[in-house]
């Protein structure tokens, strides 16, 4: 595996020492540790990652290099991922569409699972925490006489969940569980070199809504994922890749013992890749390669019963060097669409070791979202409270034949408006970053970044009906831009005392509504007794859900009788979640989310092959059951772990 | 109903009497605040089974002039129903116990302060329309915001102030201040009863005048 830190690229590698250390349970719990990174839970359920402001729906997460799907209102959960057989997590920050295609605005999160290195090998842990929460994992990994390199991972994960609410039947999260297997094999005979592996994924919850109505959520998720490795000779290999994966899910509610209401999604994705690699020499890496993917999706409210995207890419990248101490990538690739504009996603990378201390790295790169098939295809009426929401495909034909049947009172966008087709999302993203190695035992590294996002699709009222309903449909609306700077520090006071400290600054902000504020359209009241004022540029805070700062801290200490204590804190700055005094937007007149401290500490024991935890997570007990209801409380907890 | 007038001199008044002694006198100003305009409708989302049904029942109408809500058919300038604000001028869209157009009214929504809005804008007056009403209806498109789940709350927008031409001919600007009986200031979509308009306005009762 090469060295991520040398790329020119603002990387962040979170290693198997670090997630143990943690005591995470799933992806979510880790990712939440670093800084500059936000676990934000949406309301579709789930808690999904927002990297240099960027929300979920713009980060690729892949695992060995395979993207994991199933994001059903654009966020993908990060609690369906158990981090048990991962060796390492890596982060890249900023736009890498170049190589990654779709998604990859805000960054890529790859994790690389497990492969033993012994001829047969055990781990297992058992944790018990708060809420009765069981999690079991199991590794067992084992190299034949013949080389064949095969692993097993199980994990099982179950809670009672909290109730955080008054209301006597509703849960704020209802008892579920999970089980998680994976299977991986490699082999290496000669020149070629085989590597597959497949995941399956579990999860069921029942719930009540009411005294007479419940429910059950049940998932499924599936992978199987193939590399052959061809080494031509020493400076030229192919690797064909194919991978296939499915997310299910299906929901069923009883409502009143009478009536049963089922929704369902079901969505699968091919992903085929061959790259021909050639090393002129130890330095200088040219990549070529081309893909293709097949996406599918059947879902209810859907205004097909099945659709599906077939899509081809073409891409390069170049690695090199230039002087003695500068290092630099080029990539560039092109996605081919047939239901909207194809893309160009250039990038370009460079890194420069100006002296034996200090390193400097600059990137720039694009990087774009195709609409999703909700976006397009989405035919979803709400009879409670009267509107629909349909997506921009649909939108033509539904709107038309509603017209025919006199039922449009008021056709808010013109007709023109559909002609044509979504856009993705696309931006640009630019990161200056420096290493600074002073002492043998201080690290600093500082990252400034901004990224500017156009076409950014949201949904706007198209419509209303003669009987007063509304029709929203999906459009390319904003711009926005997200800035800000990531400084973090490492270092060691004593061989076995470690500090880990980090900040980020970040401003995301919508460019529309700045400009409509300068402009002196934007106001705000107090109360409605109060006379509206216009607001100033400096009173807009920006977008929803994002935090100014970002603290965290980390601090290891290891004893003589190898007793090893962690402590983790993280402090998030206030921010908004909707805004309150009616302009639309969020200004400092609107009301926030109190900023929080949370503070992690454990203790752990090891004694031959046996490790012993005891932690409480959320020392404090913070809670804010109407704005976070995904944090449950103090959680304390004990874990075994036993390597064989 | 509780209404407060307070009745303000006007400038153009003090000066042009400054200045031709013989002129007719104008009228004065009026501004004023009217408290909770109840503005129901049928239909709708029903509160008790959460069934959507064809939106029905009579407008409320207000009369700037008299500065009361009216039942007359002909003398009205502007009328509510829910969040639809319709204007005695144009044509009917044809939704419902919808009343027909009579009068000549006519508005456009300005952005700025009550005060700031010195005088109207001719050009931006329109009418309601068999396509759509002059004061746009939806969430974010005319006079409030809507604010999603879980809050549901309806804001008006700050800073929208709407300008109208009376059924009659003169002109008027109107702020809305809340959506909720008793205009309470941190209002609750769930224990505040809606569809209660609190609003301030200013009446240029003077024919041909366009200053506030």
């Amino acid at each position: 595996m090469r060295q991520l830190s040398n790329l020119p690229l603002p990387v962040k590698l979170i290693s198997n020492q670090e997630i143990t250390k943690s005591n995470s349970s799933r992806l979510s719990d880790i990712l939440d540790d670093q800084s500059g990174i936000f676990i934000v839970s949406d309301f579709g359920g789930g808690n999904g990652i927002q990297i240099q402001g960027l929300d979920s729906q713009y980060t690729l997460l892949l695992i060995d290099g395979s993207p994991i799907i199933g994001r059903q209102s654009g966020t993908l959960d990060l609690d369906r991922i158990s981090i048990g057989n991962i060796e390492q997590i890596e982060i890249i920050k900023g736009s890498s569409s170049s190589l990654y295609g779709t998604d990859a605005i805000g960054g890529v999160v790859n994790l690389i699972t497990t492969m033993t290195n012994d001829s047969i090998s055990a781990d297992i842990s058992y944790k018990f925490s708060s809420f009765n929460t069981n999690d079991i994992s199991m590794n067992i990994g084992k190299i034949s006489n013949k080389g064949h390199n095969l692993n097993l991972y199980f994990n099982s994960f179950n809670s009672e969940g909290y109730d955080l609410n008054d209301n006597p039947v509703l849960n704020t999260v209802e008892p579920y569980k999970s089980y998680t297997g994976f299977l991986r094999h490699n082999f290496k005979k000669n020149k070629w070199s085989f590597f597959s592996s497949s995941r399956i994924y579990n999860e069921n919850q029942d719930f009540t809504l009411d005294l007479n109505s419940y429910g059950r959520n049940i998932i499924n998720e599936s992978s199987i994922n193939t590399s052959i490795n061809f080494q031509n000779n020493e400076s030229h290999k192919f690797v064909f890749e194919n991978y296939f994966t499915n997310y299910k899910n299906d929901e069923e509610y009883d409502l009143n013992q009478n009536s049963i209401d089922e929704s369902f999604f079901d969505q699968s994705l091919f992903k085929s890749e061959l790259r021909s690699i050639f090393k002129n020499d130890v330095k200088n890496t040219l990549t070529i390669g081309l893909g293709f993917y097949s996406e599918t999706l059947k879902r209810n409210n859907f205004y097909k019963d099945k659709v599906s995207q077939n899509s081809f890419n073409y891409f390069v990248q170049y690695e090199g060097f230039i002087f003695k101490n500068t290092n630099y990538i080029f990539g560039a690739r092109y996605d081919q669409y047939d239901e909207y504009e194809s893309e160009f996603s250039p990038r370009f990378a460079i890194r420069t070791q100006i002296n034996d201390n200090i390193s400097s790295k600059i990137s720039i790169g694009k990087g774009f979202k195709t609409p999703d098939f909700r976006q397009l295809y989405f035919n979803f009426s709400n009879s409670n409270s009267g509107y629909s929401v349909i997506g921009f495909n649909a939108a033509k034909e539904i709107i038309y034949n509603l017209q025919n049947l006199g039922q449009i009172s008021n056709l808010i966008i013109s007709e023109e408006e559909f002609s044509g087709n979504l856009k993705p999302e696309s931006s640009i993203s630019f990161n200056l970053g420096f290493n600074i190695n002073t002492y043998k035992n201080i690290i600093f590294d500082l990252n400034f970044f901004r990224n500017q996002i156009q076409n950014l699709i949201d949904y706007k009222i198209i419509a209303t009906k003669l009987n007063g309903q509304s029709i929203f449909s999906y459009y390319n609306l904003n711009k926005v831009y997200t800035q800000g700077i990531e400084f973090n520090t490492a270092f060691r006071l004593l061989n076995d005392f470690k500090i880990n400290f980090g900040y980020q600054y970040l401003e995301a902000k919508d460019n529309e509504a700045k400009n409509q504020i300068k402009k002196g359209e934007v106001f705000a009241r107090l109360t409605p007794n109060s006379p509206a004022f216009q607001i100033k540029p400096k009173d807009y805070y920006g977008l929803y859900n994002r935090s100014r700062h970002n603290l965290n801290l980390k601090i290891s200490y290891v004893t003589k009788n190898n007793f090893e204590v962690y402590f983790k804190s993280k402090y998030r700055s206030k921010y908004g979640i909707s805004d309150t005094n009616g302009n639309n937007l969020l200004d400092d007149f609107d009301e926030f989310v109190d900023s929080n401290l949370l503070s992690d500490m454990s203790i752990s024991k090891k004694y031959k092959n046996y490790n012993l935890t005891f932690g409480v997570d959320n020392l404090f007990n913070y809670t804010d059951p109407v704005n976070i209801p995904n944090y449950p409380g103090r959680i304390i907890y004990s874990k075994l772990n036993i390597k064989l | 109903m509780k209404t407060n007038i307070y009745l303000l001199f006007s400038f153009l008044l003090i000066f042009s009497s400054c200045q031709k002694e013989d002129e007719v006198q104008l009228l004065n100003i009026v501004s004023e605040r009217f408290d909770n305009l109840y503005a129901p409708q049928n239909g709708g989302v029903d509160q008790r089974t959460g069934q959507f049904s064809p939106i029905s029942g009579e407008f409320t109408k207000f009369n700037f002039s008299t500065g009361q809500v009216t039942n007359s058919d002909t003398d009205w300038d502007v009328a509510f129903r829910a969040t639809d604000i319709i204007i005695n001028g144009g044509t009917s869209l044809g939704t419902i116990d919808e009343p027909s157009r009579n009068g000549n009214a006519a508005v456009y929504i300005a952005n700025g302060t009550m005060a700031a809005i010195t005088a109207v804008d001719l050009q931006s007056l329109s009418q309601d329309a068999d396509s759509g009403y002059a004061i746009p209806s939806g969430g974010g498109n005319g006079w409030y915001t809507y604010q999603g789940p879980p809050v549901n709350l309806i804001s008006p927008t700050p800073g929208k102030i709407l300008v109208f031409r009376t059924n009659d001919g003169k002109y008027a600007k109107m702020e809305i201040l809340s959506y909720y009986k008793n205009a309470p200031d941190s209002p609750d979509a769930y224990t505040d009863e809606s569809k209660y308009y609190t609003f301030n306005y200013v009446y240029q009762p003077n024919e041909g005048e366009l200053g506030f």
